[in-house]
């Protein structure tokens, strides 16, 4: 029982853990909560949909579509909206985001419809032993990890991902030390958006894919990043994982409905406890 | 006199770094005093302490008696303890006059002759309606100032007071000082402006590496060489 | 121009007040609607304009309101009007609840942990299957009180907005906007500002509790999905930025000029519309994230108090 609770709960954690890494590194590098980052892995979501409709593409594959595809999209949201707010008010790139985002969900339900789709792809599961493990949920644990390491490899390594760490830590110091803002802030929108991309094209071999599937990944992606703590990357990891394993534990003791709102729960308990996060990190 | 402000071997760390460090030290009724230090020393961690911004991790800090280091700012301030801050934080959008009349709870035709008052003898009052955002930078350091002594505090800490401001204005600033000394108020000030401090200050303490280096007149500290060498390094 | 003021109020209340003699039934709905989002948009005025702290799960308190009253009704069988109110209690109630952990967070944090209060309530209600029909819904007593409602969600509009005026023109309002300017400061100025906060969103949240009761029984039914929607608080939003947050008329005006306008065009393309509201939330913050009102202020140096 308990363990086949932590095995499904580190697989879904695992993409909960990739998602909310994009948001952090938008809401860690300029301080903007980024309310679109669901819709945009609805945008992912579809854009392997149909690549895989039209082109019988294999949606890993698509992966190499959808992340570079979405990462421009993020880098033009950047560059022409958000940009314009991040020094305002925290409430105008809140509310700006969150116009985007209801355009977003509603142009897709006009280009889309709301009829429920889904990548047939890869179902059934293994069963080692006593445990039962879903094919597309190991299989996108495997990818979200493989793109999460990268992404860490990247920020640790190379200069860009340095780059990115010092903004995060302090604008004004990093532009001293003769970092150019303004493309950082673009190139962590980008990359931000394409771990939502990559985390929509995994899902969507899972779930049914809809206009609405984003928001509660915005939601979740937002409690991890609260757990682990802002700016606090690897922080957002764990609190992936955390939340992956909360919500298959509780889900033995409630119904699938009331689960829903654990993860809300889980929310408002964190931020009055400890709004800085279960580990360390800037409020 | 009993002392009007005690700081009691105060800590405060952030993440594993001590801001500020065991610094302890006491303020006598109706004087000057003030905190010198190198960037980075402490100073706007340990206002933030004693205003009830940051909660000292160890220590105590007394106020007329009272232990104040686990009380919000806001009733800090309606003990007595009012302060200005490094950054100018006027509320831009109110005028200067509305922005002196949130401070206090008194019948407002009161409150209002009294911040006509406060204004003139900053010879603001002329700009009273105007907002505050659209007031020059010394005049909205005037008006945070004037605001701070809208309910006749005790004891002001003053963040930097000298910073931006032109020769004039600095003068009728530091005027304006020795004139609520000479009301019996106490005033602890943060400068970086050594001429300001050794010319108003009685009593200078001097912080470096968030730890307290040396208390006395300002003679005292200027020949100290502890003091030097914080300053102009090792 | 002062002393017209109240004169032209007074001309625009008879009038509305002798609309049901000339009007038809979908007349009356209509302004009947457009009372409602005036009230909803008011009160999001009164916390996210005032306070700056954006409140973007407001429908709660709709929500709330809605299945309070009508429980009210149903199952302690008191009459409409007295149900209503207590609706607006709940609301309040409710804002007290929440309020007093949520608002020590700051303003993002805020913010989602109100979308988040949403989606709860919407369960909780789901769940409570025995009390609320759960899914199926609650339905009242069937009743035609469309006209006795339409003077009802008139009086909340007008209520709403005459609280906005006292706030805006009081000491109290003055303080609520230091929340909004600079919060720390206010806090070193004496200012409780927790206690402030709790203020603005319990009375933010009466309107809403109120209305969502006065819905609910012009409508003789409601389900879990068809009052926490969150269109209805992004609607809310809309209305008060377009029209100018922190002002009295902002919130009135967004409302009746963006309400006429999605009725007489495009409120049948449902997706059409939300895109647009979607868009418009962009272009205000972008271009005029002080409203119109907010705007015309600047340019013709009006009062605060417009």
């Amino acid at each position: 029982m308990v363990g086949q609770v932590v095995i499904s709960g580190l697989l879904a954690g695992s993409i909960y853990a990739m998602v909310a890494l994009g948001l952090g590194l938008i809401f860690g590098v300029m301080r903007v909560l980024n309310v679109a980052h669901g819709p945009l892995l609805m945008l992912g979501a579809y854009t392997t949909f149909w690549l895989f409709q039209w082109l019988g593409l294999n949606p890993y594959l698509s992966l190499l579509v959808t992340m570079p595809a979405l990462f421009l999209v993020g880098v033009l949201l950047q560059g022409t909206l958000v940009r314009r707010v991040v020094d305002a008010p925290e409430l105008s790139s809140l509310l700006l985001t969150f116009g985007v985002s209801i355009a977003l969900v509603n142009l897709a339900q006009l280009a889309f419809t709301s009829d429920l789709r889904s990548v047939e792809y890869l179902t059934g599961s293994f069963v080692v032993g006593s445990f039962a493990i879903s094919k597309p949920r190991l299989a996108a644990c495997a990818f979200a990890v493989a793109i999460t390491g990268a992404s860490f490899v990247f920020l640790r390594s190379t200069r860009l991902g340095k780059a990115i760490r010092a903004v995060s830590q302090s604008r004004e110091v990093a532009q001293v030390c003769g970092i150019d803002v303004q493309r950082i802030h673009l190139l962590a929108f980008g990359l931000g958006t394409a771990l939502a991309a990559a985390g929509g094209t995994l899902v969507a071999v899972m779930v049914a894919i809809q206009p609405e599937m984003g928001q509660v990944y915005t939601f979740k992606s937002f409690l991890v990043i609260v757990l682990g703590g802002a700016g606090n990357y690897p922080g957002a990891l764990l609190g992936g994982l955390f939340l992956g394993l909360v919500e298959q534990l509780s889900s033995l003791f409630l119904t699938a409905q009331v689960n829903e709102a654990v993860a809300y729960v889980l929310l408002v308990l964190v931020l009055l406890v400890r709004p800085t996060g279960l580990l360390r990190g800037r409020v | 006199m009993a002392p009007i402000l005690e700081v009691d071997r105060v800590v405060k760390r952030f993440g594993g770094v001590a801001a500020v460090n065991d610094v302890s030290f006491a303020l006598e009724p109706g004087r000057i005093y003030g905190l010198i230090g190198p960037n980075g020393s402490g100073k706007t961690t340990l206002f933030n302490c004693i205003t009830g911004v940051d909660r000292p991790d160890e220590g105590q800090i007394r106020f007329k008696g009272q232990r104040i280091d686990r009380l919000k700012p806001h009733r800090i301030f309606h003990l007595g303890l009012g302060r200005t801050f490094q950054v100018i934080r006027v509320f831009p959008e109110l005028t200067a006059l509305e922005n002196l009349l949130v401070v206090t709870t008194s019948d407002y035709d009161e409150a209002r002759e009294r911040a006509r008052a406060l204004l003139a003898r900053v010879k603001l009052d002329e700009l009273a309606d105007e907002f505050a955002g659209d007031l020059s930078y010394g005049q909205q350091k005037l008006v945070e100032f004037v605001r701070v002594l809208m309910t006749d505090p005790e004891l002001i800490l003053l963040d930097e007071p000298a910073a931006g401001v032109n020769r004039t204005l600095l003068n009728e600033l530091l005027d304006a000082v020795r004139q609520l000394r000479d009301q019996g108020k106490t005033v602890l000030l943060v400068e970086h402006d050594m001429k300001v401090v050794m010319g108003l200050c009685e009593t200078v303490f001097v912080l470096d590496h968030g730890e307290k280096l040396a208390e006395g007149t300002p003679g005292v500290i200027q020949a100290d060489e502890r003091v030097i060498e914080a300053y102009f390094g090792r | 121009m002062k002393r017209r003021a109240p004169i032209a109020l007074l001309v625009l209340a008879a009038a509305l007040a002798l609309y049901p003699l000339e009007a038809t039934g979908y007349g009356l709905r209509v302004m009947l609607q457009l009372f409602m989002w005036i009230a909803l948009a008011q009160s999001w005025n009164l916390i996210s304009g005032l306070t700056g702290y954006v409140s973007f799960g407001h429908v709660v308190f709709y929500g709330t309101g809605a299945y309070a009253s009508s429980l009210l009704i149903v199952k302690a069988g008191l009459p409409w009007p007295l149900a209503c109110l207590g609706g607006g209690v709940a609301g309040a109630l409710l804002a007290l609840i929440i309020g007093w952990p949520c608002l020590r967070l700051r303003g993002p944090y805020f913010a989602i942990a109100m979308l988040g209060l949403n989606e709860v309530m919407r369960v909780v209600v789901s769940y409570y299957e025995g009390l609320t029909g759960g899914g199926n819904g609650l339905s009242l007593p069937t009743l035609d009180a469309s006209l006795a409602i339409y003077y009802a969600m008139g009086l909340v509009a007008a209520g709403v907005t005459a609280v906005a005026h006292a706030i805006l023109t009081s000491r109290f309002g003055l303080r609520l906007m230091t929340i909004r300017e600079d919060e720390v400061a206010g806090e070193a100025m004496g200012i409780d500002t927790l206690r402030y906060k709790l203020y603005a969103l319990v009375l933010s949240a009466i309107g809403p509790g109120i209305v969502g009761g006065l819905s609910a029984r012009d409508q003789g039914y409601i389900e879990p999905i068809s009052v926490f929607p969150l269109i209805m608080t992004i609607t809310m939003i809309v209305m008060a930025l377009f029209g100018g947050k922190g002002t009295i008329w902002g919130p009135v005006l967004g409302a009746t000029v963006l309400f006429l306008f999605q009725e007489a065009v495009w409120a049948r393309f449902v997706y059409l519309h939300q895109l647009l509201f979607g868009a418009i939330i962009v272009a205000v913050v972008l271009l005029m994230p002080r409203g119109i009102l907010g705007v015309l202020q600047q340019k013709y140096n009006l009062p605060r108090t417009i």
